[in-house]
């Protein structure tokens, strides 16, 4: 059972990932994304991280692919017609392959060092514990992170704003 | 588990003073630009100043390891935090003048530069690699929003478009390799990690592919060759003192944070890593150096030059030993200093002249003497010339490899310095002997020059009395066990 849900999931996000890359309307990339996302968010929930596929799916599916929505939404898409026209995609086809062979021959050829635990699910009090004692350092460095984007979003966007507002007829 | 809060004391000031910043540049009136300038960069270099007060004064004999090995508070992350507030007050004392003239938003541009030697600060301290990782981060994120600061012209937004999004790119890449070496090993401790590949036999797919991406992106971080490409373009359109924080504070924390990982992961497999690490380093001083001989921007050209000094750097890590990171952390110290000082230089000359280009160099030896005069220095020291510090750094990092036999790599260390005596006396000869119309002398604003001479006595003082600086490295290479065993 676990294993048919497996190639329905695997399969599922296979497809859109490549639906991403391939399609020429960036609204669709972004579609074939929240559909990729939510396939990883069952992946992990086969693998009994529940806590994982929640956040999978509440942070990626849903609070990227809106603000990816929204960026393309507010920006003109005639600024982005650049974008899709690359001739240099063979090349990218090619690296892309062989980097994924690469990768995909190591993970199978490799899978038996692989450290295995007993999968069962974790608790989200023993999570919340991780994060907070364990890992509390980087948890409060992310923290800054946080504030130095935020800062950064407002000090650049303001300052478009400020030169006469040429960007931001939205 | 040593979870006291204590250790981090610095840290925890450092993060305080930036907010303070932000703070006293919110209660001062929007339309006064020039007091808030003025008051917001007199607090980053009190925080600063302070940080690296308190971090001297208490933990000169610490040696501890914080939440098992998350961060570790010795002499070498000491070693690394003095480095790093010198290069933040330095980098806020050159910005004075040029916010004033060319940007907006002063407390939010010295907040960053503090969030940054934060990031940097916590990368030296880093003993485990979502940490570093994080750390990276911090560095990172403050860097692209400074890069793209100023008032717009094409070359900064081109500039800070190309570092955000190859950062971006590199750091996934780099995530990818942490989440491979995790999986493999089940630790993201280094000591843990150096362990277990001491005890491995051959090296599966899935660990050399871990590793390789982990070192590409801190080679992007370095400028590494193949991943310099970033380089030129950022420091050009960056604005002038940002470029002097991205090639001294960024590059340094980079190099703590791979010196220290090499030591304490890689000591045990050496073999694995020497070669590829030695190619890359020979192709790093070669590329850096050809491709600085035709450039005609100051900016682009010191760009290729600290690729090469990169690559320098590199022939000191790959012997694997304590000797070569002592001539390591002996270069930074010296190229920091060096490089501080040219940029400083060449701010003056953006602010006087409105430009960067070497031919706006000509002719000053007779317009401004005292500047032409630290610009040579620093060139010289760039190059490897005796008295300054680059000519005792380089013999230390040359004479580590001769050490293990990688006598090749010192032949091509030793040609791509000579060839980089050739573009650095480009801009001499300029200086000295091209003749121009306009005679008049150039004033040097107070600070300005105050700071020149300053970094240009460090210059000189790491060149002919280094022993104060070489107690500083021995003391902090010997927290690298791995490397003191051998």
């Amino acid at each position: 059972m676990g294993l048919i849900l497996f190639y329905i999931l695997g399969g599922l996000t296979l497809v859109a990932a490549l639906g991403v890359v391939t399609t020429r309307n960036i609204v669709y990339g972004a579609l074939f994304l929240l559909v990729a996302m939510s396939g990883v968010a069952g992946l992990f929930v086969l693998l009994f991280a529940e806590f994982l596929a929640l956040v999978q799916l509440l942070i990626y599916g849903g609070a990227i692919i809106i603000v990816i929505l929204f960026a393309l939404m507010l920006t003109r898409t005639t600024d982005f017609s650049v974008a899709t026209e690359h001739r240099r995609w063979p090349m990218a086809a090619v690296i892309s392959l062989a980097l994924f062979g690469l990768l995909a021959g190591a993970a199978i050829g490799d899978s038996g060092d692989y450290n295995t635990y007993q999968r069962s699910g974790i608790s989200i009090e023993e999570l919340g514990k991780g994060l907070f004692e364990n890992w509390a350092v980087p948890f409060e460095i992310a923290s800054i992170v946080l504030l130095v984007a935020l800062i950064g979003a407002i000090v650049i966007g303001r300052s478009g704003e400020e030169e006469g507002g040429e960007g931001d007829q939205g | 588990m040593n979870a006291d809060f204590t250790l981090l004391i610095p840290e925890f000031i450092l993060a305080g003073a930036g907010f303070l910043v932000l703070l006293v540049d919110l209660l001062l009136p929007r339309e006064q630009e020039h007091r808030r300038n003025a008051f917001t960069s007199a607090t980053a270099v009190l925080g600063l100043a302070v940080t690296g007060v308190v971090a001297a004064t208490t933990q000169m004999n610490t040696g501890e390891s914080f939440h098992d090995g998350l961060l570790f508070i010795d002499r070498y992350s000491l070693l690394f935090k003095v480095l790093f507030v010198g290069i933040g007050i330095a980098v806020v004392v050159m910005s004075v003048d040029y916010v004033a003239e060319k940007m907006s938003h002063p407390g939010e541009y010295y907040a960053l530069i503090i969030f940054a030697v934060l990031g940097a600060t916590l990368m030296a301290e880093s003993g485990e690699l979502l940490t570093a990782f994080i750390s990276i981060e911090l560095l990172s994120f403050s860097l692209y929003v400074l890069v793209g600061l100023s008032r717009g012209d094409a070359r900064t937004a081109e500039a800070s478009t190309k570092y955000i999004l190859l950062g971006a790119i590199s750091t996934a890449i780099m995530l990818y390799g942490i989440s491979q070496l995790f999986g493999v090993m089940g630790t993201t401790r280094f000591t843990e990690m150096g362990g277990l590949l001491a005890a491995a036999g051959d090296w599966d797919m899935t660990l050399i592919s871990g590793f390789v991406m982990v070192l590409a992106g801190l080679g992007f971080k370095l400028s590494m060759a193949p991943f310099h490409m970033w380089a030129p373009d950022v420091y050009e359109g960056a604005p002038t003192p940002i470029t002097a924080l991205i090639a001294t504070l960024s590059k340094a924390a980079a190099i703590a944070l791979l010196l220290r990982f090499l030591a304490e992961v890689g000591s045990g497999a050496v073999h694995e890593w020497r070669m590829p690490l030695a190619v890359l380093a020979a192709a790093t001083m070669v590329i850096g150096s050809l491709s600085a001989l035709p450039q005609t921007n100051i900016k682009r050209l010191l760009a290729y030059s600290s690729i090469a000094q990169i690559g320098f750097v590199l022939v000191g890590i790959v012997p694997n030993t304590v000797i070569g990171a002592n001539a390591v952390l002996l270069h930074v110290i010296g190229y920091a200093f060096t490089n501080l000082a040219a940029f400083t230089v060449v701010i003056i000359i953006e602010l006087k002249l409105g430009k960067e280009t070497i031919a706006d160099f000509a002719g000053l030896s007779k317009r401004a003497p005292v500047l032409a005069m630290i610009m040579t220095g620093a060139l010289f020291s760039l190059a490897g010339l005796p008295i300054f510090a680059g000519f005792l750094t380089k013999f230390y990092l040359f004479t580590s490899a001769v050490d293990k036999s990688l006598e090749w790599l010192v032949v091509v260390a030793v040609a791509t310095s000579v060839i980089s005596l050739y573009y650095y006396i480009r801009i001499v000869r300029e200086m000295y002997i091209t003749e121009t119309e306009d005679e008049s002398k150039l004033p040097v604003p107070a600070l300005l020059g105050l700071l020149a001479w300053v970094l240009f006595a460090g210059t000189i003082a790491v060149g002919i009395y280094p022993a104060p600086f070489v107690d500083a490295t021995n003391a902090a290479v010997t927290v690298l066990t791995p490397w003191v065993a051998l």
